[in-house]
């Protein structure tokens, strides 16, 4: 279901940025993955994906973003997250094992300074 | 032509010339031709004014809409013009000279004279005699004649013609006009949906629909158009609106404001925000495009209605145990179309679960003996909550919509299910339907008390059940999955049954859905047998989360 979730992409020379509104499932994650894939060119070194305003998570979204990272890092590329703390979000990601993994910040603007 | 009878241009005498006018007439009087279509009947007509009259071409060609160019539609002896598809502006040219001044046109030497068609000159045509395809004194089109060698047409010959293109122009008429209420029918048939409870092909979870549409008893077909739709999570439009004018200008407005709606609805304007924007795309399609129109959003999460409305009648909220009544906005705005400055508000009402919403088209109220307030009130008190929609929507058709009718009426009723104790359902094996499900236990789980991180987690616990049920079914054909949620003594627990085969999990994460379940909730239990597969979630609610 398309209407579920909505990206908003600020394609950058080194370091895009996306943010995921609305809903991600099993029903729309091949999708959305494709939108944040189509982000990364060869001159991309990182890719923020801020899930400020995503409103469901579950397993589906999160192995999305395990298996975006993995591709990632095979090229040398970077993703991290941006996910407000104490949310229903950062609880998922915790329980899932994500953060630690993922560098995930609490603000866009603590994302992107990384890469000043 | 009756065989045996004399050809009346070959003999002589006034007996005969007298016999030829009335078989003549008879040819193109024919009544049989009734039953032709307009296509048939054209070249029928082409074919036997040509062999009355001698000629060597015979041509129809009829005006476009605007009333600016006549397109060729028939011919015999110069079949190009039609093939070619010749566009001959009103006032240029031969037969453009007849559409303009309206009357019989007679050309003797072609050469020298204002002839803007080609293929005219190219097929060595001498002389022509047209005439104006008239109905009640509008030009349909024109009907001309052609001959290889130069000949002058009598007056006799020329209303003779008329004749024929007179009996042309009414079955054109005819034609046109089933056309365009066939094509009219057709386009709203396909811009109103079949059935408004589904949605991206998906039945609404949380929200009933039911709608009518009863189009005018003899008019052409009026503007009245109405539509449903999922804005994302728990939330779905309701519109109805009524476009000015009837046929096919109206059902074209409608399919664009239908489009247009949507697009900026899915975009997550505010009601009064798409509403400004839909007029200021109809300001710009002509005056042509005015249309009033309801807009709701109804939030089923919320227990909220938010709504703009531009020009059009109130909907009426129908509650359990209070007296229907209308909402009516502090500032309903102007029609869509009038103005491009126009300036819409929206107001949120409370819509609680076993409320209805009922949107309608004026013709519903409105008749031509008494006064909208009259016909308003009659809604009103008609319109009660018992029974379901369905039987609501009989009701008022029964009772308020007459037989005879002089305009469209269009009903769209939107109702929430009060929330039931025990939640239990049967689901197709669909990604599609997880939101749905979602939704559902939403609203469930937050009637039972539940806080928002409760909410949640559960919901995710349950999603990752469900999105198993759903991987089972990898076998061909309908497959689905059964949902069963419950709540005693401070313990919610859902059980979700499928009758797939379990398949153990592959690939480097697929083992996450169940280790987020057991994570989330305080006992999992998952059970296969040969029958399918059963995951049973309990959490206490009002604990620390497991």
């Amino acid at each position: 279901m398309s209407l579920l979730a909505r990206v908003i992409e600020e394609p950058g020379d080194a370091v895009s940025v996306a943010a995921v509104e609305g809903e991600i499932d099993a029903s729309n994650v091949q999708e959305v993955g494709a939108r944040l894939r189509a982000l990364m060119t060869n001159q991309s070194t990182a890719l923020i994906v801020d899930l400020t305003d995503t409103r469901y998570l579950d397993s589906a979204g999160i192995n999305m973003l395990f298996e975006l990272s993995g591709e990632l890092t095979d090229r040398q590329q970077r993703l991290q997250l941006v996910v407000p703390s104490a949310t229903p979000i950062q609880r998922m990601l915790t329980i899932a094992g994500l953060v630690g993994t993922i560098p995930t910040h609490e603000t866009r603007a603590a994302a992107i300074a990384q890469h000043a | 032509m009756i065989a045996g009878m004399s050809n009346p241009s070959a003999s002589g005498g006034p007996p005969d010339a007298d016999r030829g006018r009335l078989e003549a007439l008879e040819r193109i009087t024919d009544a049989a031709l009734a039953s032709l279509s307009a296509e048939q009947l054209l070249r029928e007509l082409l074919l036997r004014i040509s062999e009355i009259l001698n000629s060597d071409t015979a041509a129809i060609l009829l005006l476009d809409e605007e009333g600016l160019l006549l397109h060729a539609r028939a011919a015999k002896g110069i079949e190009e013009e039609v093939e070619q598809g010749v566009k001959i502006p009103v006032g240029r040219g031969f037969a453009g000279r007849v559409a303009a001044e309206r009357r019989a046109v007679f050309i003797e030497d072609v050469d020298h004279s204002d002839v803007l068609n080609p293929i005219l000159r190219q097929k060595g045509i001498r002389s022509l005699l047209g005439v104006p395809l008239l109905v009640e004194d509008r030009v349909l089109g024109v009907l001309h004649i052609g001959s290889l060698v130069p000949r002058r047409f009598t007056t006799e010959e020329a209303a003779l013609l008329q004749l024929a293109a007179d009996r042309a122009a009414i079955a054109i008429e005819h034609a046109t006009l089933t056309e365009q209420r066939q094509l009219a029918e057709l386009l709203q048939r396909r811009l109103l949906p079949t059935d408004v409870s589904i949605t991206g092909g998906l039945r609404l979870a949380t929200l009933q629909l039911a709608s009518r549409y009863l189009p005018a008893s003899h008019e052409s077909l009026g503007g009245d158009w109405y539509d449903a739709f999922t804005i994302g999570a728990g939330q779905i439009v309701v519109a109805i609106g009524d476009v000015v004018g009837h046929g096919v200008p109206a059902a074209a407005v409608m399919a664009q404001l239908r489009t247009a709606l949507r697009a900026y609805a899915v975009e997550g304007h505010s009601p009064e925000r798409v509403l400004e924007l839909v007029n200021r795309l109809m300001t710009g399609i002509g005056p042509r495009a005015m249309t009033t129109l309801v807009y709701a959003v109804i939030d089923t999460e919320q227990s909220t209605l938010q709504m703009a409305v531009a020009g059009h009648p109130p909907p009426l909220l129908i509650s359990p145990g209070e007296e229907s009544r209308f909402l009516e906005l502090e500032a309903v705005g102007i029609p869509l179309g009038v103005s491009e400055l126009a300036r819409y508000e929206s107001q949120t009402f409370a819509f609680e679960p076993g409320t209805t919403l009922l949107l309608y088209t004026d013709g519903l109220v409105e008749t031509r003996t008494e006064s909208i307030d009259a016909g308003l009130e009659r809604l009103r008190t008609l319109a009660t909550a018992n029974g379901n929609l369905e039987t609501l929507c009989g009701k008022i058709v029964a009772q308020l919509v007459p037989r005879e009718r002089h305009d469209d009426v269009a009903l769209l009723a939107a109702h929430v299910e009060p929330v039931p104790e025990r939640l239990s359902g049967r689901w197709p094996a669909e990604r599609t339907v997880l939101a749905n499900v979602r939704q559902l236990l939403r609203r469930w789980l937050e009637a039972r008390g539940a806080n928002a991180d409760e909410i949640y987690d559960i919901v995710v616990a349950c999603q990752e059940a469900c999105a198993n049920a759903v991987e089972h079914a990898y076998r061909p054909g309908r497959h689905w999955f059964e949902l069963d949620a419950a709540y005693d003594d401070g313990r919610v627990r859902v059980t979700i049954r499928d009758r797939g085969q379990w398949r153990p999990p592959r690939g480097t994460h697929r083992g996450r859905g169940v280790m987020m379940m057991r994570g989330l909730m305080d006992s999992v239990q998952i059970d296969h047998t040969a029958g399918g597969t059963s995951v049973v979630l309990e959490r206490r609610l009002g604990a620390q989360a497991a």
